[in-house]
């Protein structure tokens, strides 16, 4: 009952919150639910790999602008839409995430957490300067039509072409509860991410299971830098963020928890459109990203230490 | 490469590295600008390699390294021109200004352990970014501060305040290896909780060894400044003083002084001759490099070289004691 108690005061506490913003600002509500699309959208394939293979990987949002890179110049060359570029770019980098992981992360699955650590963190390097050796620093983007789509409402005019990032990470969430729940790899994957060992007494092939969890991750979010291409400027520091950010919301979210991450993706994309409407405060609007994270990783360290 | 073959070029690289108070003392004598511009590059990625892994021993990485090497310039720079001190003195405050925020921040997240402890030194450099970007006047915003005066441009007394970086960051990292703080941090980084329960006090060891080494990196930042003369939100934090340091250490071997440092002197020439070579993604060859150390060499070249001159006496005796069976 305490923790049921507990949802109910979160709940409360969002509507009081929703409903402010709703009288006072509703441009910070559209604005923020938008940008919380992308940021949740990135990080639960993360959260995917994070809570199965146990692997940081902090080359996570390189992998999502690799993906934009193949899709700009695949897109160009074809004279096709990005849309129609996702699907052939998903598969292409999810053999590409197949293959590091049998090059590299395989052979690290038995190191020190700290040493797995740094190579995600080298492949990250190696992956962002490839790029930048090739296509140099120079900043590409494609101009499309669709993403000025805008509607108004009252007296408000907002565009409404973001949403489309939260459809992704509702899909997204909605797609891995049913594959982790129903499909017959999903609920090996979820057996191997709870116990290895476990599963592999069973029959359960883990090193293949790791092998598909991590080409999946790197499919979506390759998928996701194909839909990430529409709307931003590509360079090659253009994924470092969003690795940082994914982490940073597996953190608070915790180890597991997908619904988590849509909610504290909620919270810094509101928080981050809230400072943004300010017109003093929009210089610090990217500061409170890591407040946040300095906080929450903070009190969930202290709430572990007592556990 | 056969096993003798190895372990000569390992003595080679060692002997060169421990010939180098002696090579890095006569330089300014025999070497023209550019070499001493050079080895001034080394001597700052060197420090911080050398610094990097004085925390490293205690099982917690650093991500936060171009954080505070940026709180040195800013440091120094704000020194010399809001308060007038002269730039040696800027130096000196620039370190105690960085020990000063490691002390602060120290007292927060050195409670945090493993992944936690590096994203949020991650994100400890960015908030010091923006927050100078943001600062207004004080700090120059987004273009940053530019220092009027240097210490006398061009002159070699930029090269022994290098050198003496350098030498700060290696006493002070074998001071480490030699005193209570080695048992200590070796003790934390095995088995925390047993050290714990052996009387360590952990968090002592670890504030001392994060302010001490964020000391060091303060005053690195501060002596490049003076060569620099520009201290600006994106290059003074720019993540190659993260990453070069990092990959230094790797390859030349962790837990020790003298693997930073070899690691340092190979990757350091290699680094200024590619960014000739390549004007974008130079750095792709630190990404590889720290991949192939991971999965191949994790212990770096000089535990590579302690382990095969291990493996030759072993043999050697092995053989002469074979006759005798």
């Amino acid at each position: 009952m305490v923790v049921k108690r507990a949802v109910m005061y979160w709940l409360a506490f969002g509507l009081v919150v929703g409903v402010a913003l709703l009288m006072w600002k509703p441009m910070v509500l559209v604005y923020g639910i938008q940008s919380a699309g992308l940021y949740a959208a990135v990080a639960i394939p993360m959260a995917l790999v994070l809570g199965i293979v146990h692997i940081v990987n902090l080359s996570h949002g390189e992998f999502m602008m690799v993906a934009a890179y193949a899709t700009y110049f695949g897109a160009r060359w074809l004279k096709i839409d990005p849309y129609v570029a996702l699907v052939p770019v998903a598969l292409v980098m999810s053999i590409f995430g197949f293959i590091v992981y049998r090059l590299t992360i395989r052979r690290a699955l038995k190191s020190p957490e700290l040493n797995q650590l740094i190579l995600t963190f080298g492949l990250g390097i190696a992956l962002s300067q490839t790029v930048n050796l090739i296509f140099t620093s120079q900043s590409w983007k494609m101009y499309l039509d669709y993403v000025s789509a805008s509607a108004t409402i009252g007296e408000y005019d907002f565009g409404i072409y973001d949403f489309v990032f939260v459809a992704a990470a509702i899909l997204l969430a909605l797609g891995l509860r049913l594959f982790l729940t129903r499909t017959r790899m999903g609920k090996a994957a979820l057996a191997v991410g709870q116990n290895p060992r476990g599963a592999a007494i069973v029959g359960i092939d883990v090193d293949r299971t790791y092998a598909f969890v991590f080409a999946l991750s790197v499919g979506l979010v390759g998928a996701l830098g194909a839909m990430f291409l529409t709307k931003q400027a590509i360079f090659p520091g253009v994924g470092g963020p969003y690795t940082m950010k994914s982490f940073c919301l597996v953190a608070v979210a915790g180890v597991g928890n997908i619904t988590g991450i849509l909610w504290a993706s909620l919270a810094l994309g509101l928080a981050e459109a809230l400072m943004n409407s300010f017109r003093d405060l929009r210089d610090w609007s990217s500061i409170i990203f890591f407040i946040i994270i300095f906080a929450t990783i903070l009190v969930r360290s202290i709430k572990e230490r007592k556990a | 490469m056969s096993n003798r073959s190895s372990v000569a070029l390992g003595l080679a690289v060692f002997a060169l590295a421990a010939a180098l108070p002696l090579l890095s003392g006569i330089l300014p004598a025999i070497a023209g600008p550019y070499p001493m511009s050079l080895a001034r590059s080394v001597f700052t990625y060197m420090a911080l390699a050398v610094t990097w892994d004085m925390l490293l021993r205690s099982g917690q990485v650093s991500f936060g390294i171009a954080g505070f090497y940026g709180i040195g310039m800013y440091g120094s720079a704000i020194a010399m021109l809001r308060f007038g001190l002269p730039p040696l003195l800027s130096i000196l405050a620039a370190g105690c200004f960085a020990a000063a925020i490691a002390l602060l921040f120290g007292f927060i997240i050195l409670r945090l352990r493993a992944i936690y402890f590096s994203i949020v030194t991650l994100a400890m450099a960015e908030i010091f970014r923006i927050i100078l970007h943001n600062g207004g006047d004080f700090t120059g915003g987004a273009e940053g501060l530019i220092l009027p005066n240097l210490i006398s441009n061009g002159d070699s007394s930029l090269y022994w305040l290098a050198l003496g970086g350098v030498a700060l960051a290696v006493g002070a990292s074998s001071w480490f290896e030699r005193s209570k703080m080695r048992f200590a941090l070796t003790a934390i980084r095995n088995n925390e909780l047993q050290a714990k329960s052996s009387g360590i006090g952990i968090f002592k060891y670890m504030l001392i060894a994060f302010v001490v080494t964020s000391f060091i990196q303060g005053m690195i930042g501060g002596i490049q400044i003076q060569s620099y003369g520009v201290a600006s939100p994106d290059d003074s934090f720019s993540a190659n003083y993260t990453l070069l340091p990092l990959a230094m250490a790797l390859l030349g071997g962790v837990h020790s002084t003298i693997g930073p440092v070899v690691g340092a002197l190979l990757l350091g020439v290699v680094s200024e001759v590619l960014k000739l070579k390549l004007p974008y993604g130079h750095l792709v060859v630190y990404g590889i490099i720290i991949v192939l150390v991971i999965l191949f060499m994790p212990k770096g070249l000089y535990g590579f070289w302690v382990k095969a001159a291990k493996d030759r006496r072993s043999a050697a005796e092995a053989r002469r004691e074979a006759p005798h069976a």
